[in-house]
């Protein structure tokens, strides 16, 4: 099988997951007890009041109906409004979906950036010093909830010495840039600046975690794979050993650490609602919980289709670049 | 007389494991000479795979090559450490083991190249064969180029160089050149349309390709010795043949010398001019091949001779003598002959140290080095040790 | 299922390992403590006294401003005091907003998570075992169906579907008897002992928590086990029973499922770690039955993070030694049973 053909037949896969995971969500309201008119009408309203805005959200229609029309809707992108604030569901979510997608990109690069050297460093200097400091890392992070860890480096380094603002979102990424270009470069660095600031205790807390995962992933590879024969085989070809470390041994090591981040990614996810929660961070995560404190059901499901179809597609990245690091996989 | 390309004394390398120290190379002699092909024979475990690994200094914890030196000829490098390292040069010779770690390691390529038993598990899956030879030119090209660097700590390779290397593809460490030189190899070992079979990967490759591409790296650095450990023994028959057939023909071609390694003596009658038999650690009978082969001294020897009913159609597997081999646990080893227990002219005077001895040989200038007490004497039954079968008459 | 030499493998690994022994001793303290919670609380968890509200713990002291305002010469002084306030004895780590002994509620969160722990791994244990036999046993339709189904649902991060079931479906909780309280032995000890007496008669089990951490996590037991049906399916002696006409169910019972123990115990372990910790979130963000959980002490402590950091610290400790705990021993069984799981499974 060609790269290309694998590639399409995960893409289709993909597209299955994605519609199971729309119809899960259109089945939750039907295995959630009550009815979505009562986040609606008010608590005194009467019998036809109840009657006329089930009617007028399409609560009556036959429950193959309202699939369909749930689905057709949301192939145009439209996911209703919300049951509260009147906003359109697609228009809430997009703008809150950045946040999130910057602190969970921040954290995982501060993850991968930190981890990968760590645990190369912990797998060649085994039972060594460093060796023991990682490890004692990677136990204690990985068994961290991270919304503790949060609130100890708020106490620690905000409350304590000020280093960073508690809480919130001063600027977006993009926000900032677009600042920078059309303020020029000191309002622009400033509101750069005040980004870092305010993501970077977010980005720590969720971003520890996987840190500590993935060192623990390396090094168990790293060992395992500079045991392999063909890592003596390469020595005794005379190549340097930074080279047969990093580009032969790290390289295999990585393969099974990205399959695993991706099952992870979930927990990315989840680490991102309640680092939200932490931080009061307005991103998905907090929408979410609004919306189901509230019962505002677009939103809701609203939220859950995106973060669900977030994972598909990260996944299909991750599947992309899995078989291209390992040739077998296309093949097999 | 041909010139020695490598001599190897006393070289000793353990293991030191949980249950104890293992003793898998034990004082271990022999020289190869330019053009020859040495075979070591052996059965499993008789040590021969850790002696080609000590020759190349890839012994892994928890062995330890404990003692023995490698003298290696080569002028240049000799003159270049006559100041520095003079316990480590005689003459046009250096002794490998006493170099500084970095040059050992720079070694490896243009003076020793080995071949390995498994080919699919001596090479990285998910990096193509063309590639991985091409690295093992590319840092012989850069070797020439810097030498200095190359021996330096990084070997002119560091971390920052990888970074780049990694983000910039075409890169990837390989030159261009490297590349193509990595194709004519491929080329040279007989492997068809090799342009396009450089691009895949080992798991595209039948055994056979595979171990010619092995053959094709090893080629790279030019090397004046190739290891050949077990080269063929995971290979079909017929490919069996195919590869050592290259291997002859690649050792004329190239004026290499060549260590095979393996546990087929019909390889060996083949292939060499000469011969080292190993058991338990040791090599217990080293000789020309006719020596060896027509007039063996060693009853190990014998005994492995004795199980092959005709060299041209050899068992490809040797346990001709009843009982294991040791288990070379230093703690279990003792003082007498290791080949004692299985021995069947062993007597009183086996149970004692065995050195090397001279034993006859049929050609001028060619040493027939034996570790039995036979070597200089006849079997004499009354000192025979109790439970040693009476021995067989051995008439050829 | 457990054979000798598994044993001797374990009792191999742990005379090496001093974090197995670490691990193990953690786990058993936390057992211990959660069992025994009613003799091992220094006060009933839930009592308030809102006078000794925000004690420090022993060895430490608060600041607080203290306004006080009096009449002189006619007019109305208002002082600002700093004070201090000093730890007390009874109170070794500290009370919280209410007075409540910090320490005391520590012990009997033990008991949520523990619970919490053990009955949702149990429960995503037996969904995911009995969906992957079926799926690894039957291949085919059913398992394309059913191993859909778990892509899909590992599409929803299991905290998401867990807010989102709880917060849909309610916070039930069962309130369950506290053994020893019932048997009327915690009133006596504790008196002899000098302690308070007057402990929780029940413990509030939260009955959705559980049952949707076992919903959301099964999909790692199925897959494992999933693993293990296909390939045991082609053993010599399977296909020979099979021909032999033993029923499906039985060569399930009797041949996959003791093959499928060991990776399905590793998994197992991993997880009780892994739903502690989700517990501890869910009960954080207050998804949860009960309010005698480390979670929702972290949470009551985060409001008073700048006087009263030890109201949110202490139960955060609990939970990472619990899950510390867990996890050496999850890394001790792995090490010693080598059963091929490495690194998947999580929160
Ligand atoms: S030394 Fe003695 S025991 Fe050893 S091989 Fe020779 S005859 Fe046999």
């Amino acid at each position: 099988m060609s790269y290309g053909r694998f590639l399409l037949k995960r893409g289709f896969q993909g597209i299955l997951v994605v519609w199971g995971v729309v119809s899960i969500v259109f089945m939750l309201r039907f295995i959630t007890p009550g009815s979505p008119v009562d986040a609606v009408a008010p608590l005194d309203a009467s019998a036809e009041l109840r009657q006329r805005i089930a009617e007028e959200l399409g609560l009556n229609q036959p429950l193959y109906v309202q699939y369909l029309d749930y689905l057709w809707a949301l192939l145009h992108g439209d996911m209703g409004y919300s049951y509260i604030s009147g906003i359109e569901a697609s228009q809430m979510v997009f703008t809150k979906l950045p946040a999130t997608v910057e602190l969970a990109v921040a954290s995982s690069l501060v993850a991968i950036t930190l981890s990968i050297p760590l645990g190369v460093i912990s797998a060649t200097r085994r039972h060594q010093p460093a060796d023991y400091a990682a490890t004692t890392f990677s136990l204690v992070g990985i068994s961290t909830p991270n919304f503790w860890l949060g609130i100890m480096l708020v106490l620690l380094l905000s409350v304590e010495f000020g280093l960073f603002p508690t809480s919130g979102r001063a600027y977006g990424f993009i926000e900032a840039f677009r600042i920078l270009a059309a303020q020029g470069v000191s309002p622009g660095l400033d509101a750069l600046w005040q980004w870092l600031r305010h993501i970077f205790l977010p980005a720590v807390t969720l971003g520890t975690y996987f840190t500590a995962l993935i060192t623990r992933l390396t090094r168990s590879g790293m060992l395992e794979e500079l045991g392999q024969s063909y890592v003596q085989a390469t020595r005794a070809k005379g190549l340097p050993e930074s080279l047969i470390r990093y580009k032969h041994a790290l390289r295999n090591t990585l393969i099974p650490v990205i399959t695993v981040l991706g099952l992870q990614l979930g927990t990315l996810i989840g680490g991102a609602v309640i680092t939200e929660a932490v931080f009061s961070w307005p991103g998905l995560g907090t929408t979410l919980i609004n919306a189901i404190n509230v019962r505002d059901w677009p939103i809701l499901q609203a939220t859950l289709v995106v973060i669900g179809c977030g994972f598909v597609l990260v996944n299909l990245v991750v599947d992309a670049v899995y078989a291209y690091l390992d040739p077998q996989v296309v093949a097999e | 007389m041909a010139d020695e390309i490598l001599k190897v004394r006393n070289l000793t390398t353990r293991f030191f494991t949980e249950e104890g120290q293992v003793n898998a190379v034990e004082g271990v002699d022999f020289d190869v000479r330019d053009g020859e092909v040495f075979g070591i024979v052996g059965e499993s475990g008789s040590g021969k795979s850790v002696t080609a690994l000590s020759l190349i200094d890839l012994v892994e914890t928890p062995g330890r090559i404990t003692e023995g030196e490698v003298w290696y000829r080569d002028a240049e490098l000799a003159d270049e450490h006559r100041d520095s390292h003079p316990e480590a040069v005689d003459g046009d010779y250096v002794d490998v083991r006493q170099l500084p770690e970095t040059t050992r390691r720079w070694l490896r390529g243009p003076a020793f190249a080995t071949i390995f038993q498994d080919p699919m598990s001596s090479l990285n899956p998910t990096i193509p064969v063309g590639e991985q030879i091409a690295e093992a030119v590319e840092v012989q090209r850069r070797a020439r180029a810097n030498p200095r660097r190359t021996r330096s700590r990084t070997q002119g390779y560091g971390l920052g160089r990888l970074l780049i290397d990694s983000v910039i593809p075409s890169r990837n460490y390989v030159s261009d050149e490297s590349h193509e030189r990595a194709v004519e190899l491929l080329d040279r070992v007989g492997i068809p349309d090799p342009e396009q079979r450089a691009e895949e990967y080992p798991h595209e490759f039948s055994g056979g390709m595979l171990q010619r591409a092995m053959v094709a790296q090893a080629l790279a650095g030019e090397p004046d010795v190739l290891i050949a450990d077990e080269p063929t023994t995971a290979l079909d028959v017929t490919i069996q043949a195919q590869i050592l057939n290259l291997l002859t023909e690649l050792q004329e071609e190239e004026d290499m010398s060549v260590v095979l390694i393996t546990h087929n003596l019909g390889v060996i009658a083949r292939m060499c001019q000469r011969v080292g038999v190993m058991y338990a650690g040791e090599v217990v009978e080293r000789g020309s091949l006719e020596d060896v082969f027509e007039n063996p001294v060693h009853p190990y020897t014998e005994g492995l001779l004795g199980s092959i009913p005709d060299l041209e159609d050899p068992a490809p597997r040797l346990s001709p003598i009843e009982g294991n081999v040791p288990s070379l646990l230093d703690s279990e080893m003792g003082e007498k002959c290791y080949f004692a227990d299985r021995c069947p002219k062993a007597m009183e005077s086996c149970l004692h140290r065995i050195d090397e001895r001279d034993a006859p040989s049929t050609l001028d200038g060619v040493d027939h080095k034996v570790r039995c007490v036979l070597a200089d004497r006849e079997y004499d039954e009354s000192e025979a040790l109790d439970g040693a079968t009476a021995p067989e008459v051995t008439d050829d | 299922m457990i054979s000798p030499r598994t044993l001797r493998n374990l009792r191999k690994e742990l005379r090496s390992s001093a974090l197995a022994k670490i691990g193990i001793v953690l786990v058993l303290a936390m057992l211990l403590v959660a069992t025994l919670a009613p003799f091992m609380a220094l006060h009933n968890p839930t009592n308030q006294n809102l006078e000794e509200n925000n004690l420090p713990p022993l060895g430490f002291s608060r600041a607080t401003e203290e306004t006080t305002s009096e009449m002189q010469n006619g007019s109305l002084v208002i002082k600002n005091e700093t004070v201090l306030v000093n730890a007390s004895a009874s109170h070794p780590l500290g009370t919280n907003s209410l007075g409540q002994d910090v320490y005391s509620r520590a012990v009997y969160g033990a008991r949520t998570s523990m619970m919490v722990g053990v009955l949702g791994t149990l429960l995503a244990a037996i969904l995911g075992v009995s969906v992957g036999l079926i799926a690894g046993f039957y291949r085919g339709r059913v398992d394309d169906a059913l191993m859909r189904f778990a892509d899909i649902s590992l599409a929803f991060p299991s905290l998401v579907l867990a807010i989102a079931l709880i917060g849909l479906w309610g916070r039930a909780a069962v309130d369950i008897p506290d053994p020893f309280v019932m048997l009327g032995v915690v009133d006596p000890v504790r008196s002899a002992l000098g302690l308070s007496t007057g402990m929780p008669d029940s413990f509030v089990l939260p009955g959705t928590v559980i049952v949707v951490v076992g919903l959301v996590n099964w999909v790692w037991f199925a897959r494992i086990a999933r693993g293990e049906a296909l390939s045991i399916r082609e053993e010599e002696y399977v296909k020979a029973a099979r021909a032999l006409g033993a029923s499906d169910l039985r060569i399930i019972g009797r041949h996959v499922l003791p093959n499928a123990t060991t990776p399905i115990l590793v998994l197992a372990t991993i997880q009780v770690a892994a739903i502690i910790l989700l517990e501890s979130s869910l009960s954080f963000l207050g998804f949860s039955g009960t309010t005698l959980s480390w979670g929702f002490d972290i949470s009551q402590g985060r409001a008073y993070l700048s006087t009263s950091w030890w109201i949110a610290t202490v139960p955060g400790l609990a939970i990472v030694f619990a899950v510390i705990g867990v996890n050496l021993v999850g890394d001790w069984l792995r090490d010693a049973l080598d059963p091929g799981i490495e690194g998947e499974g999580g929160v």
